[in-house]
């Protein structure tokens, strides 16, 4: 696959929230401040570079040749939870304050459905060490869309007045239903157009 | 009386998919054939009844002195935690290749991903707080049960409208699908696609939330 394909690839066609229904409880739930997306935003998305990098140097240096396959998944989920500790002390140093203001933990942003189910995704392409560093930053940035694009409608409806059963969450999931049905205009045709094949 | 109590609270009152907004992501990826949700809600019983099991006998080996300083979990534990629910959710990926290559080609990275369900996580946190086994495996039963009656629920929806049949397992001369009469000439296939499981999750919270205060407010009147 080219770069491009890569990039379009994991940030829109396979978009972990809106085509494969990865990381629903952070993005249904999504924070009110920019400030909030954007720390849940970048962490992910740092965390999901790095996981499928060590993820590729697991499966390719590891794995593969002691034929250890089965050990895949135990494997990938401790990767992701050290990597995970790695980034919370680095963000605990760079900035304490910022981390408490947010109100968020880095630990629970980081061990989710998304950030392992992009790790998997990225190790069933068999993509090279670089390429597998680019599909997880555009997963991460898919990511991000994600989770403004919620949060921004999120607002919108909280001025809304509707059904008192509705309000929240449930109408959320019904407007990412429908958000998804636009990303579905980016599919594998779209991709193909696109690279001109 | 009190068991039962426990274990129906995790099935319709606190329903960890329609009540709670938790393990969204299996509910609305896996429930576009019945046969998969079925599947899926086996595996994600075994893991989290397992997973309670063992969890709870590691807190009791080492109790609640592995805290640090109140901010959760003790590293540690929390990745051991995480290793112990990982092993078990790849041995259901597992199982599955071995004994439903079908099933396991569809459901594909989900059945893995139960590693990191917000669901099992949560049990995590919960053994950690000192729960009692046999309180923690009654907890598990009710939410994998409630878990499943969800999952259950959605699929028949989302494949009769989308598809306009309700697959299950081939048993003799059944074939294992089923056609819905009237649907099956003209589905509305958006209903299969991720469109549909947001869209028939959004609505299963809100009818949980209108039965919900229904029956707060049948209670305040009787009061």
């Amino acid at each position: 696959m080219s770069w491009l394909g890569i990039i379009v690839t994991f940030a829109l066609v396979d978009n972990v929230v809106l085509a494969r229904l990865l990381g629903l409880c952070p993005c249904a739930g999504a924070p009110r401040t920019f400030r909030v997306i954007l720390g849940v935003g970048i962490c992910t998305t740092v965390l999901m570079a790095m996981s499928s990098l060590a993820a590729w140097a697991l499966e390719t240096l590891f794995l593969d040749p002691r034929d250890l396959g089965f050990l895949r998944i135990p494997c990938f989920v401790l990767a992701l939870a050290l990597l995970a500790l790695l980034l919370e002390s680095m963000a605990l140093r760079i900035s304490p304050a910022l981390l408490r203001a947010a109100g968020f933990s880095v630990r629970g942003v980081a061990v989710n459905c998304a950030t392992l189910g992009v790790v998997l995704l990225v190790t069933l392409e068999r993509l090279s060490a670089l390429e597998s560093l680019l599909a997880g930053l555009s997963a991460g940035c898919g990511f991000l869309l994600a989770l403004t694009l919620m949060s921004a409608i999120r607002e919108r409806l909280d001025a809304e007045r509707v059904p008192r059963s509705l309000r929240g969450l449930p109408l959320s999931l019904v407007s990412a239903g429908l958000v998804a049905l636009a990303f579905s205009a980016f599919d594998r045709v779209f991709l193909a157009n696109l690279l001109g094949r | 009386m009190k068991h039962a109590e426990g274990f129906s609270k995790g099935l319709f009152r606190e329903n960890p998919v329609a009540a709670l907004l938790l393990g969204l992501c299996p509910a609305a990826a896996v429930t576009g054939r019945v046969i998969d949700a079925l599947w899926m809600s086996a595996g994600f019983l075994a893991v989290l009844l397992l997973s309670s099991l063992c969890l709870s006998l590691l807190g009791a080996l080492s109790p609640a002195a592995a805290r640090d300083g109140g901010a959760g979990l003790s590293r540690g534990r929390w990745i051991g935690s995480l290793v112990i629910t990982a092993c078990l959710a790849s041995c259901f990926d597992l199982l599955l290749r071995a004994f439903a290559p079908g099933a396991s080609a569809r459901l594909g990275i989900y059945a893995p991903l139960v590693a990191v369900n917000c669901i099992v996580l949560g049990r995590v946190e919960l053994a950690a707080g000192g729960l009692s086994i046999g309180r923690s495996l009654r907890d598990a039963a009710g939410t994998g049960a409630g878990f499943a009656g969800a999952l259950l629920l959605v699929s028949v929806v989302r494949e009769a409208l989308g598809a306009g049949t309700i697959t299950l397992f081939p048993i003799g001369t059944f074939g294992g699908s089923l056609a819905v009469p009237l649907l099956a000439a003209s589905p509305a296939r958006a209903f299969v696609y991720a469109t549909g499981g947001l869209l028939c999750l959004g609505y299963l919270a809100g009818a949980s939330r209108l039965l919900s205060s229904e029956r707060r407010r049948g209670e305040s009147d009787r009061a």
